[in-house]
C-alpha cells in the first residue's frame, strides 16, 4: 500500500468503515485497520489526525456517535447513526435547483458561502435532473461578509454556548468586554448584528459585528442556556431594526442630493429656531424631512454629499455624520506633517 | 485546503449515492450535476475505486464497470453500503435556508406569479429536507430593498416582459438625467438594489442604483438582447488604481469590492488595491470608512476627501482645526 494516502481518501475510508461496522469500532481498530491511519508515524500523530477528521465529518453532517461499552471498560468506540445519516426524500425540479443555486450565491461571507455550496452539492446528488433552470436569471442578491466573528458566533448559537468579546459602542466609542448568550445573527441592509442576552445587563441586546474587536471566545459549557423564546428574539430584533428610525431634518443645497430630495416627506415642518442656531446654515438651502430606518445608515448616505447636505436633526444622525467627517478631515494630516 | 478536501468528500459520497439509486450515469451528466469537468469526474471515479472497507481486497472496494467507463458511462457495480444520500449539516442548512427565506420574502413580492411560485416551492422542499434544522432560525436576513416600491416593481416588470425602461436618474456626482435602458439584471448587493442594463445614450452597460432612480417607466419598445459581462461591478479597465491601508475591521471593503487584491500586514491591518471607475464612489467610500483608513495612495486622493470633509464640517457649523 502506498505510504501516503490523501486526506479526502482517508475520510472516505473512515466513513465507509463506520457505515459497515455491525456494532462499533474502537479507536485502536480504526488506527490499525482503516487505510490512511495505519501509516500514522506515532500514537500522537494518529490522535491529532483522528480528532481533526471527526470534527470535519460532524461539520459535514455525518452523525458520528461515541459508544462506550460496559464490557469493554472505558474503551471508547465509534459508529454512524444510519437513520440520522440519511437525507429525507426531496424532489427538486430544474427550476427549483436554479433558484437554490442563486440563493447559494447570495453570501459574500466565505464561511456561509462554502456551507451553502455544500448543501447544494447534497441536493444536486438526489435531484431527478442534472440540469438547473435559469428562470430567475434576471435576479441576483448579495449579502456582505460578516467578518471573522460570524462563523464562531454561528457555531456558538447552535451549541448554545455563551461568548465573550470586546465591543466598541456605536455612539460613544466606549470599548468594553461583553458576556453574551447568543440567540441569532441578522443581516439588515448590509450590516450584521448579533441578537442575544447580555448577562451583565441581564437584558436582550444587539451588537454590530463590525464593532466587535478581536476574537470571539466561548465561555463555560455548551448547552448553557435554554433555547430562546422565538417571540423574545423577534421582539429584540424588531426593536433594533426600528430603533433609531424616525424622521430627519436636512438642509440641502439647490440641485444637490436629488436622491434624498426624492425621498422627502410631503410636508416639512420647520422647527422653531433654537437659541444659538447659526442662521447661515439655512441660507440658500432647502429644508426637507426624510424618513429613515437606521441612523447609521442615513449618516453613511448623507456623508457622501459633502457640504451638499447639512443634518439639522436628530442629534444622533448629526453626530454620526460629524464623527465620520472629522475622521475624513484628518486623512491628509499625517501627510502635511511629512511635507512640513 | 481543508475546505477543498471536505468539499470533495461530499461530492464523492454524493456521486456514489446517486449512482446507486440510478445504476449508471453518463460522464457528461455527472459533470453537469456536480458542476465539475469530465476530467474531474474521472479523477473522482479513480479515487472511489481505491476506497472501501478494511482489508481493502478487491471484494472490499467500491467498484465500477471498467468497460462501460470507456464508452463514457459510469456504472457502479459495488457501493459497499454507501447507498444513502447524506443529510444536510447544521450550518449548511442554516446558510441555504436563510438565503432562500430572504429572497422569498424580500424579492418575491416584486416577481411575477411563476417566479414567485418557484421560490416558494423550493424553500418549502428545502425546509422539509432540512427537518429539525429548519425549526430554528439562527440567521435572518433582510435584503433591504423595498419590493413594493414603484421603481422596483417597474424594473422587475420590464425584466419579465423584456421591455425597455425610461429612467430619471441621479448619478454619484449628484447630476440628474433621463436615460433609456434595456434591463439585463436586478442585483441586490449588500442592502442596495441595482439595475444592470444597457444605457442607450452611453451605448454601454451601466449599473444603476435603484435608490437613485427617481422614476422608472416601462416603455412599449422591446428590450434588445445585449452582451454584458456576467458580473458587472464597479471596476473599469480604464480606471486608476488606488491603494488603501486599512484597519482589520474594514475588511468588508476588500470582501465586497470585486477584484480587489489584498496584502495582509502582521498587525492585522491590510492594504488593498482598488481599481476605481468613479471618483465619487471612492470619495464616498473613504468618507464612510475614514476611521479605519491608515493611509491612502496616491496622497492627492486623501487631500481631496479631507478638503471635502472640512467643507462639510463648516457647512454644519462645526469648527475645523
Amino acid at each position: 500500500m502506498a505510504t501516503s494516502i490523501p486526506p479526502d481518501e482517508r475520510l472516505l475510508d473512515l466513513v465507509i468503515a463506520l457505515v459497515n461496522t455491525p456494532t462499533r469500532m474502537t479507536k485502536e481498530q480504526i488506527r490499525t485497520t482503516v487505510a490512511g491511519y495505519t501509516a500514522a508515524p506515532s500514537a500522537v500523530a494518529f490522535e491529532r489526525m483522528f480528532e481533526r477528521d471527526k470534527d470535519t465529518l460532524r461539520e459535514l453532517g455525518v452523525p458520528l456517535l461515541t459508544v462506550t461499552d460496559a464490557s469493554h471498560g472505558d474503551d471508547v468506540g465509534y459508529r454512524i447513526d444510519l437513520e440520522a445519516y440519511t437525507l429525507p426524500p426531496v424532489d427538486l425540479t430544474p427550476a427549483e435547483l436554479g433558484v437554490l443555486a442563486m440563493a447559494a450565491q447570495v453570501w459574500q461571507d466565505a464561511a456561509l458561502r462554502s456551507d451553502s455550496a455544500r448543501a447544494l452539492t447534497k441536493l444536486r446528488a438526489v435531484a431527478p435532473s442534472a440540469q438547473a433552470g435559469d428562470l430567475v436569471a434576471g435576479l441576483a442578491a448579495r449579502v456582505r461578509a460578516g467578518g471573522p466573528a460570524l462563523a464562531p458566533l454561528l457555531d456558538a448559537i447552535q451549541r448554545r454556548h455563551a461568548v465573550r468579546f470586546t465591543y466598541r459602542a456605536a455612539t460613544t466609542g466606549e470599548v468594553r468586554l461583553r458576556l453574551v448568550e447568543p440567540w441569532t445573527l441578522a443581516a439588515h441592509r448590509g450590516g450584521w448584528v448579533l441578537v442575544g442576552h447580555d448577562r451583565d445587563r441581564d437584558a436582550p441586546r444587539t451588537f454590530r459585528l463590525s464593532r466587535i474587536e478581536g476574537a470571539v471566545r466561548t465561555v463555560g459549557e455548551a448547552g448553557a442556556f435554554p433555547a430562546p423564546d422565538p417571540s423574545v428574539v423577534t421582539a429584540a430584533e424588531r426593536r433594533w431594526a426600528d430603533a433609531g428610525g424616525g424622521t430627519a431634518l436636512l438642509a440641502l443645497l439647490p440641485e444637490r442630493a436629488e436622491a434624498l430630495r426624492a425621498r422627502a416627506l410631503p410636508e416639512t415642518r420647520v422647527p422653531d429656531a433654537k437659541p444659538g442656531d447659526d442662521a447661515a446654515v439655512f441660507e440658500g438651502r432647502e429644508l426637507v424631512q426624510v424618513a429613515y430606518r437606521d441612523a447609521w445608515e442615513l449618516a453613511e448616505q448623507v456623508v457622501g454629499y459633502g457640504d451638499g447636505v447639512v443634518v439639522l436633526d436628530p442629534p444622533e444622525v448629526r453626530q454620526a455624520v460629524v464623527r465620520m467627517l472629522r475622521a475624513a478631515a484628518a486623512l491628509d494630516r499625517d501627510e502635511e506633517v511629512h511635507d512640513g | 485546503m481543508a475546505e477543498r478536501t471536505a468539499d470533495r468528500v461530499l461530492r464523492l459520497l454524493g456521486m456514489v449515492a446517486h449512482l446507486d439509486a440510478h445504476g449508471q450515469a453518463d460522464l457528461d451528466d455527472l459533470a453537469e450535476r456536480f458542476r465539475v469537468s469530465r476530467e474531474q469526474v474521472l479523477a473522482d471515479v479513480d479515487t472511489l475505486w481505491l476506497t472501501g472497507t478494511p482489508g481493502y481486497q478487491p471484494d472490499d472496494l467500491i467498484d465500477f464497470d471498467a468497460f462501460s467507463l470507456e464508452t463514457g458511462v459510469v456504472r457502479l457495480t459495488q457501493a459497499r453500503g454507501m447507498t444513502r444520500p447524506l443529510r444536510l449539516g447544521a450550518r449548511e442548512a442554516v446558510a441555504l435556508i436563510a438565503a432562500m427565506r430572504a429572497l422569498t420574502h424580500d424579492l418575491g413580492p416584486a416577481l411575477d406569479d411563476e417566479r414567485r411560485a418557484v421560490l416558494t416551492s423550493a424553500l418549502h422542499k428545502l425546509t422539509t429536507a432540512a427537518g429539525a434544522l429548519a425549526e430554528t432560525a439562527p440567521v435572518t436576513v433582510n435584503l433591504g430593498v423595498e419590493a413594493h416600491s414603484e421603481v422596483t416593481a417597474a424594473v422587475s416588470r420590464a425584466l419579465t416582459d423584456r421591455r425597455r425602461l425610461r429612467l430619471r436618474y441621479v448619478n454619484a456626482a449628484d447630476r440628474t438625467s433621463v436615460r433609456e435602458v434595456d434591463p439585463v439584471r436586478m442585483i441586490v448587493d449588500d442592502g442596495t438594489g441595482y439595475l444592470l442594463g444597457w444605457c442607450l445614450a452611453a451605448d454601454a452597460e451601466r449599473l444603476f442604483r435603484l435608490d437613485r432612480v427617481l422614476s422608472a417607466d416601462v416603455l412599449d419598445t422591446p428590450a434588445v438582447d445585449r452582451e454584458v459581462t456576467t458580473d458587472a461591478d464597479r471596476l473599469d479597465p480604464d480606471g486608476r488604481t488606488v491603494t488603501l491601508h486599512l484597519r482589520s475591521r474594514a475588511r468588508w471593503i476588500a470582501e465586497t469590492v470585486p477584484g480587489a487584491s489584498v496584502r495582509n500586514h502582521d498587525d492585522g491591518s491590510f492594504e488593498v488595491d482598488l481599481l476605481v471607475m468613479s471618483p465619487a464612489w471612492l470619495e464616498h467610500l473613504l468618507l464612510r470608512a475614514a476611521e479605519d483608513v491608515l493611509d491612502v495612495s496616491p496622497p492627492e486622493v486623501a487631500r481631496q476627501v479631507a478638503a471635502k470633509a472640512r467643507a462639510a464640517l463648516l457647512a454644519h457649523g462645526e469648527d475645523v482645526t
